[in-house]
């Protein structure tokens, strides 16, 4: 089924699913109340479950006084329904309705949120509460585990503040897990013995996570909603704005922890859960991990042989300082969008993506409609991991293969939303 | 954008009638608002050498003329909004050798960053204690009120400070007005220059006439080589009868961080 984005028609049945985007005055915690606008009223946004190859329409009306577009991050749908201006998705005027239709695919955690830029502004964009998880079932679910959480992480208050190094940077007042600070939503509650699985989400608009469960492994099933060919454990996990990761934890520490950023100082923004097992109280306690080590490698396939790409497409991040008191101007391949010049596809075939990036801060970089596999992470040869965001550390390469097998025109972008308002963008399309 | 921060040591005596003075430069710096962070220390050594200045003891001060003068700062953040700086001055000088000259504590705090003001704003208060051998006004205040910003490549900062003499021949003047300013360009992401001035007008109920003023202005550059680094350097004119004539100034800040997790990832 094609992707369709149209006005609805006053006889037309009522849609699957429906988003009213709006102002919203929420509750993070019992004295701290932020002004913002968000989906349905809540924040995160109502979690979508959706069944792979299953068509689906969405009613999204904008209640807000400028015009909003809701982008599908990480679903293989055609661009008129995306959610990215552009890639040619109409944006929906102030006070309109529109219906879109869309087949999802593929399976896995992903999610919607606005694509809209935010500029100066740091109400608006990914800074704002319009976000939430879209989890795509298997048509077959072979599942193992007792308990799903979805998790989902965001920062609140942005403001722009002088780096280390000199150069703004933006920084925030508080944090969530699903909406809530640490310490005033309800702990998810486990038994001992249990295998949960954690669907986590990290929706921030700027900021790299790393989270821990002291005396707990996360056993890593999916990246980006992608199953992975080693299903490592590891003690702490890393995700760059965009990422997803599925990860079983057995539960077999009994007692009650932080689930949270492993960082006291960003803890003490808001950034952790609770996880409270059967019979057990008392004060939820945080421990540091031994060591703070990611590597998508851990996960791919050791044996892999990755094919030889019939195209290379280079892309290089630069900056262009535009003094301490601005935000840098960031380009690829030395142009910054709308000045970039577009990839150009050629349908069937394998390309390589080398990102190469020069520049001083790490960048997750994002690829619509498509998925990529990892190759070569700085320089070491990996394969078997698939993602749509993949982190490139500053003055590192990342190659990552793509077979272009999703005509129309792509958008790819740092999914800092501070980048990609400042020219961190380019299109992908078909020859 | 690193800033530059100033502070200058002057002394006005009051002898026989007649305003006199005696000068010691051991920090000149403008300040910026800028706290640093918690778990941070910024060490910082200050170098200026007088050129041309006072060549004679005044009121048995001693002279400034071709004085080096070394000096000390600690700085240790507290939180996101205050920090405390420590100072130890030293000068070495002909006849003299090697001498401490005295120390100064400074509490500082500012607006928070989250409040998102248009401009930085600070305050910061010190207090301290110099040998008479180097100023009569042994025990002195200072509260120095900090407003600047960063726009673009520019960047500005003013620093109306006020000061007080608690023990010494200066009591009697009541409160000196000794501003600072700074407005400096970013040429390039590590070099930024631009141009620094301090004074001292007196009392601020009994401005002294320009010939007894103390006015510098002093070109200067700032190095931003990296984060944990701060450079700055400059040559200063005095143009008034009051004031050291030529001095040349250097900075160089190290910032440590304490406690912060290293983060390693592929």
């Amino acid at each position: 089924m094609a992707g369709l984005a149209r006005t609805q028609t006053p006889s037309e049945p009522a849609a699957d699913y429906s988003i009213e985007i709006a102002d919203l005055e929420w509750e993070l915690g019992p004295r701290k109340k932020i002004h913002t606008t968000a989906y349905n009223g809540q924040i995160p946004g109502k979690l979508f479950h959706l069944t792979e190859g299953k068509p689906v329409s969405i009613d999204i009306v904008n209640r807000l006084d400028h015009a909003e577009i809701v982008h599908w991050h990480g679903q293989w749908i055609p661009p008129a329904v995306d959610g990215a201006m552009e890639e040619g998705t109409p944006m929906i005027p102030p006070g309109r309705r529109t219906r879109i239709e869309f087949t999802p695919r593929p399976s896995g955690l992903h999610w919607y949120h606005t694509h809209a830029p935010a500029n100066h502004d740091l109400h608006r964009g990914l800074y704002s509460g319009q976000f939430g998880p879209l989890l795509v079932e298997p048509r077959q679910n072979p599942g193992s585990y007792d308990q799903e959480q979805v998790l989902v992480l965001h920062e609140w208050e942005p403001y722009v503040a002088a780096s280390e190094d000199g150069s703004q940077e933006i920084q925030y007042a508080s944090g969530s897990i699903n909406g809530r600070m640490l310490g005033h939503g309800d702990p998810i509650r486990v038994k001992r013995g249990q295998r949960v699985l954690f669907h986590i989400l990290n929706a921030s608009a700027t900021q790299i996570r790393w989270l821990s469960l002291p005396g707990h492994q996360f056993e890593i099933e999916a990246l980006d909603g992608r199953p992975v060919p080693t299903q490592a454990k590891v003690e702490t996990l890393r995700l760059g704005p965009a990422e997803r990761i599925s990860a079983v934890v057995a539960m077999d520490q009994p007692g009650v922890w932080i689930l949270g950023e492993v960082l006291e100082e960003l803890r003490n923004l808001g950034i952790g859960v609770v996880i409270e097992y059967a019979g057990q109280s008392g004060k939820p306690q945080s421990a540091d991990p031994k060591a703070l080590t990611w590597d998508y490698r851990v996960f791919g396939d050791a044996a892999s042989v990755p094919q030889k790409p019939d195209i290379t497409i280079p892309l290089a991040f630069t900056s262009k300082f535009q003094g301490h008191g601005a935000m840098d101007r960031w380009c690829i391949n030395d142009k910054s969008f709308p000045a970039t010049d577009p990839v150009v596809l050629k349908q069937g075939l394998r390309h390589r993506l080398v990102f190469d990036n020069r520049s001083q801060d790490d960048h997750p970089v994002h690829l619509h409609r498509h998925a990529f596999e990892l190759v070569s992470i700085h320089g070491a040869p990996t394969g078997g991991v698939y993602k749509d965001v993949v982190i490139v550390k500053a003055r590192t390469r990342v190659e990552a293969d793509l077979v272009a097998n999703n005509p129309g025109p792509s958008l790819f972008h740092c999914h800092q939303q501070d980048h990609m308002d400042m020219g961190f963008m380019t299109l992908f399309r078909y020859e | 954008m690193k800033h530059v921060f100033a502070y200058v040591s002057l002394i006005f005596l009051l002898a026989a009638g007649t305003r006199l003075h005696a000068q010691g430069n051991y920090e000149i710096q403008v300040y910026g608002a800028e706290t640093v962070a918690p778990r941070s220390t910024m060490f910082e050594l200050h170098s200026n050498f007088t050129a041309v200045g006072q060549k004679d003891y005044v009121d048995r001060q001693a002279p400034t003329y071709h004085a080096l003068h070394e000096t000390i700062e600690i700085t240790q953040g507290i939180n996101n909004w205050s920090e405390v700086g420590f100072y130890i001055f030293t000068t070495f000088q002909s006849g003299l050798g090697a001498q401490w000259v005295g120390s100064h504590i400074r509490p500082r705090v500012r607006v928070p960053e989250k409040w998102g003001w248009p401009v930085g704003v600070s305050l910061s208060t010190e207090i301290g204690y110099q040998r008479a051998l180097f100023s009569l006004d042994t025990w002195t205040w200072e509260i120095r009120p900090i407003i600047d910003q960063t726009r673009g490549r520019w960047y500005w900062a003013v620093n109306p400070a006020l000061e007080r003499t608690w023990h010494g021949p200066d009591v009697a003047l009541g409160v000196g007005f000794s501003p600072a300013a700074k407005v400096s360009y970013d040429f390039t992401r590590q070099i930024s220059g631009g141009i620094e001035y301090y004074a001292d007008y007196g009392s601020l109920t009994n401005i002294a006439s320009l010939h007894y003023q103390q006015q510098q202005i002093f070109p200067a550059v700032d190095l931003n080589v990296s984060p944990d680094w701060e450079i700055n350097f400059g040559a200063g004119v005095g143009p008034t009868a009051a004031t050291d004539h030529w001095i040349f100034k250097v900075i160089i800040g190290r910032r440590f961080n304490w406690g912060k997790s290293k983060r390693s990832a592929q």
